[in-house]
């Protein structure tokens, strides 16, 4: 077995250190792009399911290009593209370049784009799946469309959001390994800067797995958490 | 002593879904202290009459009047001006679906007072103590903390009925309240009702007991394809239809019941 | 707008498209058998322990990562070197589809899976006390229920495979974005090119999702009021 274990330890020659950085830098930009991502499908379910024609026509189209094109395309649009975009800006306002944006600002946004349309999906299906009749009882007792979706259309979505947002979230976490094309150093361009550099492949890309495998599993744990508390009331599915 | 005022009325009511005329100009208004059963076959409206009083469906002409306000929707739509007025109504009447329709993400006692608090704005206390008083007085009070999908479809229908009762309603619009139930929990909510209609309440009652209808009423409804065929106190309709149709009607109804 | 550039790119592109297929429908092939192996398995103790850990270990990690440690990971071992795969394991070509291959078996194991589990005990039971041996439960009742219920999920994991085969250009594989990113690396019209590879991807998604929806309506005319 090749492989010499101090090497991602965290000993003068090990790269413990720069892997456990590269870690929380995995989380951060994954952290970041999914806030993004429910922000932007917040809106897009909203306007799915609440909006005119051509806003509900827009909505959809979003949904259907950035679930049909390849993430990495994405990301590499993002990069190239964001460069091109404030390379316009800065040379229009005089600035000296060169100009660059930042894998972490392109990553992000690139990510948290294609995040948003599926989470509009969840979104969207769990706002379906609230019985009519639950907001139908709302109504008749005077609520305004506000205080309906306060006090029982969002309640009641957000039971059956959460196992599907969880997904989400897993999905973002493996995503970001494609940041990894930016230069962004995230866990997937550390290890594979280090199995370069140390040409031990095997043991650094088993060791970013097992990074990846920890995230998701802690991550995994946490929703099921959040999923059992907001459960409260429907262990018999509810009426 | 004066006459009792009018609680609800409605005048002129028309409503179609596509090419479907459900309702066909209907007229009826209910003094205070009224208990109105309306009663048909499925499909002649009444339903359909009884949701378009609160606005759940929008009549496409008509006015519906509830104390003292009143609303003339054209078109089968609220302008925004018409909507809060739709709300003010709402909180003066109770609704009872045929389906409880609690709210499965609250307690029992949470779905008592989430309109006393975030509707009328009531204060907590004061909320809480009537919505127990109501609960008791529907044979729940040990089940407040419970969530309504523990309890049985008898027990979900009194929940709903004491969330009704707590909105302080003019009226209390009850839509098939049994018709979901298993036959051995039927007694126990139109116990309740009958307590209501004994207490003076006004209620309208959309129903298949023809026998519940006949003992509680002040007045019975006929329905049929979307007009008001025969409409009498219980003893005049049930004794002695002057409709062939409603006798019809009556004669197939006990006759599959009995 | 550059036309020519563009009619040029497309056409440059588009000779990666065969690859592209070739690597989308060999995944999907595979990565079906192998989750179909992971389902059997699952009847016993010790088979459901391992393709849970599969699972949990292929649904866990980027697909990235697990290609990279199939093309540069594997070759680190000397008995790897001097087996009868080398020959395959040293190709760009076998490495990124063995990834796609079991990448795509983990998650088609868990669509199988929820389909299987939807299936109603009283369907199975009826078909039982009708005198159906079990193989023929399996094949009239189980599976026709359990594909059903799965086809949509199913064909998000066809898109989604599909837009996968995208990362082994990244082991210089040149299917339709190896080209693209060679292109770029030549022209350094970074923006124009690789929307035109966007295109064709999404051309190819919308292509399945008319499919699926085809496919389904076929397979389950009581949900549409279409009559058989």
């Amino acid at each position: 077995m090749p492989g010499d274990l101090t090497l991602i330890g965290f000993g003068p020659d090990g790269w413990g250190l720069a892997l456990a950085r590269a870690g929380l830098m995995t989380l951060y930009v994954s952290v970041s792009a999914f806030f993004c991502g429910l922000m932007l499908g917040t809106l897009i379910a909203w306007a799915r399911v609440a909006g005119n024609w051509p806003l509900r026509k827009l909505a959809e189209i979003y949904v259907t290009i950035f679930r049909g094109v390849p993430d990495i395309l994405v990301i590499y649009l993002f990069y190239f593209g964001g460069r091109q975009v404030v390379t316009a800006v800065g040379t229009a306002l005089g600035l000296p370049g060169p100009f660059d944006i930042s894998g972490f600002v392109s990553g992000m946004l690139a990510i948290g784009l294609i995040s948003a349309a599926s989470q509009s999906e969840v979104l969207r299906g769990a706002y379906q799946a609230v019985p009519k009749g639950t907001i139908e009882a709302g109504r008749v007792s005077g609520m305004t469309r506000f205080t309906l979706f306060r006090r029982i259309i969002a309640p009641q979505a957000m039971v059956t959001a959460v196992p599907g947002m969880g997904n989400q979230w897993q999905s973002v976490i493996k995503e970001s390994a494609l940041v990894s094309v930016t230069g962004l150093v995230e866990t997937m361009r550390q290890v594979s800067v280090a199995a370069g550099t140390t040409q031990e492949h095997f043991l650094f890309y088993a060791a970013g797995g097992v990074i990846y495998l920890i995230i998701t599993t802690l991550s995994d744990q946490f929703f099921r958490l959040a999923e059992k508390r907001s459960l409260r009331g429907h262990e018999q599915g509810g009426v | 002593m004066s006459l009792p005022s009018t609680a609800l009325s409605i005048a002129g009511l028309h409503k179609s879904f596509g090419s479907n005329e459900v309702l066909r100009g209907i007229d009826l208004s209910a003094r205070d202290g009224d208990v109105i059963s309306l009663i048909g076959a499925s499909g002649s409206g009444k339903s359909t009459l009884l949701r378009c009083i609160p606005m759940l469906e929008i009549p496409d002409a008509g006015t519906v009047t509830v104390g003292e306000d009143n609303l003339s929707p054209e078109g089968g739509r609220l302008t925004r001006g018409q909507e809060s007025v739709a709300r003010r109504m709402r909180g003066h009447l109770g609704f009872v679906f045929q389906n409880f329709n609690l709210w499965p993400h609250r307690t029992v006692l949470q779905n008592v007072v989430e309109a006393p608090l975030f509707v009328q704005k009531r204060p907590r206390a004061e909320a809480e103590e009537e919505a127990t008083a109501l609960l008791e007085k529907v044979g729940l009070a040990e089940k407040r903390d419970a969530w309504p999908a523990h309890l049985s479809g008898g027990q979900q229908q009194r929940v709903a009925i004491a969330r009704a009762l707590a909105q302080r309603p003019r009226a209390i619009l009850f839509d098939e309240p049994t018709s979901a139930l298993d036959p051995e929990l039927v007694g126990e909510v139109l116990k309740v009702i009958r307590a209501l209609a004994d207490e003076g309440r006004t209620m309208l009652i959309v129903t298949h007991e023809m026998g519940f209808a006949r003992e509680v009423s002040s007045q019975v409804v006929f329905l049929h394809q979307g007009l008001i065929e025969e409409a009498g106190t219980p003893e005049q309709l049930f004794g002695n239809p002057s409709s062939e149709r409603c006798r019809a009607f009556l004669s197939g109804h006990f006759d599959r019941n009995r | 707008m550059d036309f020519d550039f563009f009619a040029g790119m497309f056409a440059q592109l588009l000779m990666g498209l065969p690859l592209t297929l070739n690597l989308g429908i060999l995944a999907l092939l595979g990565g079906f058998s192998l989750a179909l192996a992971l389902n059997l398995m699952r009847a016993t103790r010790i088979g459901n322990a391992v393709a849970s850990a599969y699972v949990f270990v292929f649904r866990g990690t980027p697909l990235l990562i697990q290609i990279f440690m199939i093309y540069y990971g594997l070759a680190g071992f000397g008995f790897v070197r001097q087996s009868f795969f080398w020959p395959f394991l040293r190709e760009p070509y076998w490495c990124g589809l063995l990834a796609l291959i079991l990448n795509d078996a983990a998650y088609t194991s868990e669509i199988l899976r929820g389909g299987l589990r939807s299936v109603p005990k009283g369907a199975v039971e009826a078909g039982r006390v009708s005198g159906m041996t079990r193989f023929t439960v399996l094949r009239r009742i189980t599976l026709p229920i359990a594909i059903r219920q799965a086809l949509p999920a199913y064909s998000n994991e066809v898109i989604s495979i599909l837009k996968s085969t995208a990362l082994v250009s990244t082991i210089t594989l040149m299917e339709v974005t190896g080209i693209a990113r060679a292109a770029v690396s030549e022209t350094w019209r970074a923006v124009e090119i690789f929307l035109c590879a966007a295109v064709i991807y999404l051309a190819l998604s919308l292509l399945v999702t008319r499919l699926s929806a085809w496919v389904e309506r076929r397979l389950s005319p009581w949900q549409f009021g279409v009559t058989p």
